[in-house]
């Protein structure tokens, strides 16, 4: 049953887990470009300067795209269920409803970090050999928020997906606004430091919240 | 299951109101408390203030008597030397000493540290620039460094590698001065943006005082005795035209010190306590004086400092009225981390 649940995830999402790694890529790829380019243009000295005394990271138009990869892979995979109701049939299954909602949220995060540890590995390995690995280490310290806010954004759009009713659907989109205000407030590279630990756990907490939607969707709550 | 998901429900709640009420309270009702700006004027002895009102800027002395903002720049005419020289007035006589305009103009430096300089992430690359290129603009180098547990490592910036031979230099140079690694703090201001370069002042392992930097590529380091009993904290790199200072200092104590020249002698700024990763501190220094303004939770602190022997010529306080809703915030103004905190 567990592996039936992977499957009809996997038809459901992979067109746009498709589209969102070429976006990603794309995007990854833009900007390493630009780093190439200034680099051969102005000379490895002006950027490493550029980089040390004015944090520039080259990677700023990266900022929002794991966080909206994030919210729209929620919408592909719940919103069908929610629409058509299929998720009634889904949680009668023959599976408990945590194993149900546990697969289908563990198949998300475990996409999604297989993309976003993907372009990751992009970044360091177009980065290390013209970079020194402090600057390499500072990319990737600016971009870690960045997609762990991805991560957060898909948990929470599960949760906000899932409710059935509106009226608190609402209040939850505005909570979930407000905690993924939080993984944009770094204002230097690496500004999260061991913090950065902590909002991980807090993300995958924020994984029992769906639970809750799901709970109440059971119960009947509806408007 | 459902009981962890309602309690951590219940947390996030209690997270966003904690961080948003405060915040909002603050932001609609809490007004920040507008100071004086003040320095130590050397013809009055004595501190003087300009406060912007609505019905524009007064200007008055610690007395309460009020000036016109011509009699105020003569009152000051080492910091507004620019000014009187334009208006014709600047006085041949400064407090009995006689100062050309070049000169008082040369005396004046602007200082500020703020604790977000410090409390930041740090990358650990520097870059050593060449103090006697023989050019009349400073160049940034082709190379950075780094501390390492066994040296300073230079990395050639187009290459991406790491310069043995330079490395060598300066580590051993190092050694030889009796610097122990790994270097705990440094402190420069690799720009070529000023007028001259002093390379950095750093404290090593046993937190002992050295100057570097680089003369025609080859390391210059100056081992600078510390006053007994003083275990120095902060450093910062002065730089300023008069070159009379090299560096300001603190203590773990909170004292100021000054890393005077020629002659590499520590001196106490008498009566100033500065804690960097806490306070603001801005300095308005002149030929005869410097104006400390020490911005602490509770006042603005003034000291005037006579600028030759550092000694204390007089102290005042605004007391600020900080009251505000604490709450929880993920960011603050004394530093640049995201964390969740109280203030």
């Amino acid at each position: 049953m567990f592996s039936a649940i992977l499957y009809k995830e996997w038809i459901k999402s992979r067109w746009y887990l498709l589209v969102s790694a070429l976006v990603l890529t794309a995007f990854a790829g833009y900007a390493m470009l630009k780093l190439h380019r200034a680099l051969s243009m102005m000379g490895a000295a002006h950027i490493w300067e550029v980089m040390i005394t004015r944090n520039a990271v080259f990677v700023d138009q990266m900022q929002y795209v794991p966080l909206i990869v994030g919210v729209l892979f929620a919408v592909v995979q719940f919103v069908p269920e929610m629409q058509r109701k299929c998720i009634k049939l889904t949680l009668h299954l023959p599976m408990s409803v945590y194993g149900t909602l546990g697969s289908m949220l563990g198949y998300g995060l475990v996409v999604l970090y297989g993309i976003f540890g993907v372009n990751l590995l992009m970044v360091y390995l177009l980065s290390f050999q013209v970079l020194a690995p402090e600057l390499v280490g500072n990319i990737l310290g600016t971009l870690l928020p960045w997609y762990s806010a991805g991560i957060a954004a898909y948990l929470l759009g599960a949760w906000v997906i899932l409710e059935p009713t509106w009226k608190l659907r609402i209040a939850e989109i505005l909570m979930s606004v407000l905690l993924l205000k939080v993984w944009f407030m770094g204002s230097v590279p690496c500004a999260f430091g061991g913090f950065l630990h902590v909002m991980l756990l807090f993300t995958l907490c924020s994984a029992s919240l769906a639970w809750l939607s799901v709970f109440r969707f059971v119960a009947g709550r509806q408007d | 299951m459902t009981r962890f998901a309602k309690l951590f429900f219940g947390f996030v709640v209690a997270l966003l109101l904690l961080w948003q009420v405060p915040w909002a309270i603050n932001y609609l009702w809490v007004k920040p408390i507008d100071t004086p700006f003040t320095l130590y004027s050397e013809q009055l002895n004595d501190f003087v203030m300009i406060q912007r009102t609505d019905d524009g800027p007064t200007y008055y002395d610690r007395k309460g008597k009020e000036y016109s903002r011509e009699e105020f720049d003569a009152l000051l005419p080492l910091f507004f030397a620019r000014q009187l020289v334009a208006d014709g007035r600047f006085p041949e006589q400064i407090a009995g000493r006689t100062i050309s305009p070049r000169e008082a103009q040369v005396g004046n430096f602007v200082f500020r540290s703020m604790p977000k300089e410090i409390n930041k992430p740090t990358l650990g690359l520097y870059f050593m620039m060449e103090t006697l290129s023989g050019r009349v603009d400073l160049e940034m180098p082709d190379d950075a460094f780094r501390l390492t547990d066994r040296g300073i490592e230079f990395i050639d910036m187009e290459t991406n590698s790491v310069k043995e031979d330079k490395s060598a230099r300066f580590s051993d140079m190092l050694l030889k001065k009796g610097a122990r690694f790994p270097i705990r703090t440094i402190a420069g201001n690799p720009t070529s943006r000023k007028e001259y370069d002093e390379g950095y002042v750093l404290l090593d392992a046993d937190g002992r005082l050295f100057h570097v930097k680089m003369v025609r590529e080859r390391p210059y380091v100056r081992a600078v005795t510390l006053p007994e009993g003083v275990a120095l904290e902060h450093l910062f790199i002065t730089e300023f035209r008069s070159r009379r200072t090299l560096a300001l200092m603190t203590d773990r104590e909170h004292h100021l010190y000054a890393l005077a020249m020629p002659g590499y002698e520590i001196k106490r700024v008498e009566g100033v306590e500065f804690d960097p990763t806490n306070d603001d501190m801005s300095i308005l220094g002149t030929l005869f004086n410097w104006t400390v303004c020490v911005t602490d939770e509770d006042a603005e602190h003034y000291y005037a400092i006579n600028a030759d022997d550092f000694s204390l010529l007089d102290s005042m306080s605004f007391p600020l009225d900080q009251s505000h809703v604490p709450g929880l915030s993920f960011t603050s103004s004394n530093d640049e981390f995201v964390r969740l905190r109280i203030q």
